[in-house]
């Protein structure tokens, strides 16, 4: 053993409690740090971590990283400042070296004395809050429940995090990860990857939309009644909808079009109703220029070019199309609620034996024969349709009167007479289904919420070019690589509680002469799932409903708590309520009551041992 | 909204064919009459001022040269709104708005027909009336806002032309209704009005009163309660008070020795008790502390600042303390007392989750009051400033009195703070979610550690300490102002509002620039120092 070579000083006092009688002198206390800091790496370790240094870095480091969070929480949203900020990982390994700082510095006073324990009190009342954080955010929860009046008891809470479920298929277990896609925002770049547990599959999520829709589509199937697909345009409108129809029985299948009109397939051909008689005339492009609807006052006039090559309808409100002759033959062309078709041509025109033929192809008389059918009335209009061989036979009705009918084919387009909206048969099959998917629709202007969901595929080392689904928030998606099948959901998580919660009663009190509430009652009833027994709860503004609620709940945080979170004006029986379940809560306001004690100790009862300044 | 009114013009006209010629009549009569309006019964005097304030921001409004009292402007808009509608009477401010909807960027207020005949404001109105009934929490940008105070601002306008707004019957219902058509006291105070005949308009004075008076006791408004609030707008406290403290920091700086010091002690004690009579007047009227919105803070600020300044001053008898609160307290109460718009001193419901708490009403109490210590910091900070910019040291006594000011900030802000924390998990059930409030808060205050902190270490000490009690107070301006104006997100949304954005940029300009040169001359001091 050798000596270290020390320069001599004030050695430690024996026994190193709090030295009340005898306090040590500034220079003394400074000798003696120094000494064990050279005598001990421990004690160096110590006041190097309970240093002020280091105790300024963290405090700005914190107030800097704190002010940019309210900013981007500011600019962008909540979740972005909790994510990257005040709930990243960083962030609580800092406030972690935080409270080691805290406590080394209470080591570094050692041997503490009177003056000390304001100092003391109030570091250990903040490391006392900060571990009370801790535990709330490990152990507790937040979320929330919307209570109806008329709704049964729920036992289940809605937390706010979102999570990714994943059922294996090695076993029936369901494994559940934190996984926000709105935050992570999975791209082709930066997949996000889960491995599937117990298995060698992966999911990948490579997309992202907070904008789902829902679309449908027919589908070839070994079962089930004949379909068809049929899509609607309105160049107008610069609009395309696909609308899939199935006959699942004899009764028919009828599909609302907007509120535009009934879209109606039925295994019959449409009945012969009634229909309005149409007009046909015939329209010389020499002699009698102009031919009217007259007998049923469509206000639709045609005409026909000289040379017989172009055709013009002009409705009543002085809109006027010109078409070709040729494109438009036979097809219906709406025109102020009704339908133009042009039936037939003659470019020389000669009746001859009571019938219309022509004496050359030269258009030396052109005449075409018009129909006029007029689709006006007051119900809604409907489309019907039944299959006929490849393709469909369609009747197009209104007020129960059919105005227009025909046969269309794969392929065939034909006018509806509503708006300018056509339709064409894109497909018909004798057996086929109805089939949805999910596609990502146009960002949602700002303030609406859509469905939000990600773009996943199941991969595994033998698979590689795997179709991708999207997985839509609060449903089940059904992955599969062409072997494997995996279950997932997403959305946010739901969180049984030991006991059953029910709205009584809710009120919405005002303030006089105002529609502006002056408070939130609701009132609830809990019932405990294991003992069965019933408790009743008020929940209003300021004051929250608790469950079990005993005194030793309340003041350990082992306790659920209810309170006002959200009303619906239109419902008045409905309200939105905050859950809280938080064990940290008894050290946070202890941590508090600490601190708030600690800070008047240290400014206000310091013992007078030196000197006021003047 | 332009249909309708001018529906109520013509109804006017035909009735009442002659306009009001010459406004001679007074009408102050009708101050103390009881009328319900923004969740609460008030004085009309109350409701007058309130209304124009709301419409115009400003409580009097000149016509033809002449300056026409709230009284008189809202009651003539009320029962003779004919010619009205072409005054120029609502206020919009900002400037870009203005241009993009085709108003001249120029004016401040424009009257109600050029308003509602604007198609481009009508758009606006309807799309942030639709944004809000779509998402009735969605945040706006300050366009949007300013549009929904358009929106509100027409429509008080609507509601005094239509009548709908002054509802003067109390009922058996908890709502009062405005008076019918063919009310006698309306009839009687519309003739005194257009007629300038004043025993008419009082005559009508008389037939309300006594129509108020038939129904149910309770359905009717205390009436001593509306005589304290009369008393309250008629007295303004808050403007004596800071003319008191003006007056006692010039005698405090122009008369040396006890003798200004005991004038100022009394001025500044005198605009004290004003002060608490103001607070006293206004919880009687409110039931409620008198924290709630940005105006009442910041007269609370100024409240706290003389406090700790006389209780410091009692304690060490220094001037020092009373000259670095005056200029805080007068230029706070000045600006509560002179910027309406922005800082509104209505006392109007609070929002359910203000109502009725005690540890509300202790953690805002608490963080205003360090509010108040740190502005008193503030102020004797900048004596320190100041005189090393005129190039004498400060002595080590107030340094030490600038260190004890900033003891009672921190600890109040630390109170506070963890109060409301624990007033978070009564309200919002939770304890610390990093709203933005609570966020700044805490950041003011890590502010402030980190100040004493450094002294500690001994990284500064007098002179640096006044320079950070300077800085560090921008802090306390972002957490009590910035979050509220400029943030605008978060669940302490009940104090929110817009406007003074330039003042408050200039203000922590013009401190950052007093601390650079401050520094300057204190480096040029030091050197000279060392080298004679």
């Amino acid at each position: 053993m050798a000596w270290s070579h020390l320069r001599l000083s004030a050695l430690p006092q024996q026994g190193g409690v709090l030295t009340k009688n005898n306090p040590l002198t500034p220079a003394a206390r400074r000798a003696l740090v120094e000494s064990r800091k050279r005598a001990s790496l421990g004690w160096r370790i110590i006041h190097w971590l309970g240093s002020l240094q280091l105790a300024l870095v963290l405090l700005s480091t914190i107030a800097i990283a704190c002010a940019a969070a309210t900013i981007a929480e500011s600019e962008f949203s909540t979740k972005i400042a909790q994510t990257y900020i005040y709930k990243a990982p960083w962030f609580l390994v800092w406030l972690g070296v935080l409270c080691i700082n805290l406590f080394s510095v209470t080591l570094t006073r050692w041997p503490w004395e009177k003056k000390h324990v304001g100092f003391i009190i109030t570091h250990y009342g903040i490391i006392t809050l900060l571990v009370g954080a801790m535990i709330g955010l490990h152990t507790g929860f937040e979320g929330n429940v919307t209570l109806h009046k008329d709704k049964p008891p729920l036992r289940k809470v809605t937390v706010n995090r979102s999570i990714i479920q994943v059922e294996s298929p090695t076993d029936t277990a369901l494994y559940v990860m934190p996984f926000d896609a709105s935050v992570a925002r999975p791209s082709i770049k930066s997949p996000r990857v889960f491995d599937v547990p117990g298995t060698q599959l992966r999911i990948v999520a490579d997309d992202f939309s907070d904008n789902l829709r829902k679309e449908e589509t027919l589908a070839q199937s070994s079962k089930g009644g004949p379909g068809v697909l049929l899509r609607f345009t309105s160049p107008r409108m610069a609009q395309i909808v696909d609308m899939p129809l199935v006959l699942e029985s004899d009764s028919p299948t009828e599909k609302d079009f907007f509120g535009l009109a009934n879209i109606v397939l039925q295994r019959d051909p449409p009945m012969k109703t009634e229909a309005t008689p149409p007009e046909t005339q015939m329209v010389f492009g020499r002699f009698a220029p102009v031919v009217q609807g007259s007998t049923i006052p469509t206000g639709v006039a045609v005409s026909l070019s000289q040379d017989g090559r172009k055709v013009t309808i002009s409705t009543a409100d002085a809109t006027s199309a010109t078409y070709l002759r040729e494109e438009i033959m036979r097809k219906p062309l709406a025109a102020a609620g009704s339908l133009v078709t042009v039936e037939d041509y003659w470019p020389d025109f000669e009746m001859r034996d009571g019938r219309p033929t022509t004496k050359s192809g030269d258009p030396n008389n052109p005449a075409a024969l018009v129909r006029i059918q007029s689709s006006s009335g007051d119900g809604k209009p409907a489309l019907v349709l039944s299959p006929k061989g490849n393709g469909i036979s369609y009747q197009l009705q209104r007020s129960g009167k059919s105005y227009a009918n025909g046969v269309a084919e794969k392929g065939d387009s034909f006018a509806l007479g509503w708006a300018d909206w056509e339709a064409e048969l894109i497909e018909s099959l004798p057996m086929a289904e109805i089939t949805t998917f999910l596609k990502p629709g146009l960002p949602l202007p700002e303030g609406e919420v859509g469905i939000p969901g990600f773009r996943a595929k199941l991969t595994s080392n033998e698979t590689s070019n795997v179709p991708s689904r999207w997985v839509p928030s609060g449903e089940i998606t059904t992955l599969t690589d062409g072997k494997n099948v995996v279950r997932i959901g997403y959305g946010l998580e739901l969180r049984p509680v030991p006991f059953s919660i029910r709205l009584v009663d809710f009120e919405v009190p005002r303030y006089e002469g105002t529609e502006t509430p002056s408070n939130f009652i609701a009132s609830v009833e809990f019932q405990d799932a294991a003992t069965g027994e019933l408790k009743t709860g008020t929940a209003r503004m300021n004051h929250p409903a608790s469950f079990p609620g005993t005194i030793l709940a309340n003041i350990t945080g082992i306790n659920y708590k209810f309170s006002q979170a959200e009303w619906n004006p239109r419902d008045l029986d409905e309200t939105t309520l905050q859950v809280l379940y938080d064990p940290g809560w008894l050290f946070k306001w202890l941590g508090s009551l600490l601190v708030c004690v600690g800070i008047s100790i240290m400014f206000y009862l310091k013992p007078k041992s030196t000197p006021r300044p003047s | 909204m332009s249909r309708s009114f001018f529906q109520y013009i013509a109804v006017a006209a035909v009735v009442f064919l002659t306009s009001p010629a010459l406004f001679a009549i007074d009408t102050s009569g009708i101050e103390d009459i009881a009328i319900q309006e923004g969740g609460r019964k008030k004085p009309f005097l109350v409701f007058a001022h309130e209304t124009l304030l709301g419409m115009t921001g400003k409580s009097s409004f000149s016509k033809d040269g002449r300056s026409l009292n709230a009284i008189f402007t809202v009651t003539s808009i009320w029962l003779a709104p004919k010619g009205w509608e072409n005054e120029p009477l609502i206020l919009i401010n900002n400037q870009k708005f203005k241009s993009q909807v085709g108003l001249n960027p120029r004016k401040k207020l424009f009257a109600y027909r050029e308003l509602a005949e604007s198609g481009a404001l009508r758009t606006a109105l309807n799309e942030v009336s639709n944004l809000r009934s779509k998402n009735p929490r969605a945040s706006l940008d300050i366009i949007q806002r300013e549009v929904s105070n358009i929106g509100m601002r027409l429509a008080l306008f609507e509601g005094l032309v239509s009548g709908n707004l002054v509802t003067l019957l109390p009922t058996a219902a908890a709502a009062w209704s405005p008076l019918p058509t063919e009310d006698p006291a309306l009839i009687e105070l519309r003739r005194g009005l257009l007629q300038n005949n004043q025993g008419a308009f009082n005559r009508g004075l008389e037939l309300l009163r006594s129509e108020q008076a038939s129904e149910e006791v309770r359905f009717q408004a205390d009436p001593a309660k509306i005589a304290i609030e009369v008393a309250y707008q008629k007295i303004h406290p808050f403007r004596w008070a800071w003319i008191l403290y003006l007056v006692a920091g010039i005698l405090l700086i122009t008369i040396p020795g006890s003798a200004g010091y005991i004038l100022g002690w009394i001025f500044s004690g005198a605009g004290f008790l004003l002060q608490v009579s103001g607070f006293v007047l206004r919880i009687l009227i409110s039931g409620r502390a008198p924290v709630t919105n940005m105006y009442e803070s910041v007269v609370w600020v100024a409240f706290g600042t003389i406090l700790f300044a006389l209780i410091f001053e009692a304690i060490y008898r220094s001037r020092y303390f009373l000259l670095g609160a005056v200029p805080v307290a007068v230029a706070s109460l000045i600006l509560a007392d002179t910027q309406p718009v922005i800082l509104n001193s209505a006392i109007n419901p609070l929002v359910p989750v203000l109502a009725d708490n005690f540890w509300l009403t202790t953690h805002v109490l608490s963080i205003t009051l360090s509010y108040g210590a740190f502005a008193l910091a503030l102020g004797v900070g900048h004596i320190i400033l100041g005189k090393t910019i005129f190039g004498s040291k400060a002595s080590p006594a107030l340094n030490n009195y600038l260190y004890r000011t900033l003891q009672v900030g921190v600890l109040l802000l630390a109170v506070g703070t963890l109060l409301g924390g624990v007033w978070a998990n009564y309200s919002w059930g939770r304890f610390w979610d990093w709203d933005p409030k609570e966020t700044w808060a805490l950041i003011a205050l890590l502010v402030y550690l980190f100040l004493l902190h450094g002294r500690i270490a001994g990284k500064w000490a007098g002179f640096g300490m006044a320079v950070g009690a300077v800085l560090a107070f921008q802090s306390i301006i972002m957490a009590w102002y910035g979050v509220n104006f400029i943030l605008g997100v978060g669940l302490h949304s009940y104090g929110f509002g817009s406007g003074g954005l330039p003042g408050a940029v200039a203000f922590v300009s013009v401190e950052f620039l007093f601390v650079a040169i401050a520094v300057f001359r204190h480096r040029f001091l030091a050197r000279k120092a060392a080298t004679a």
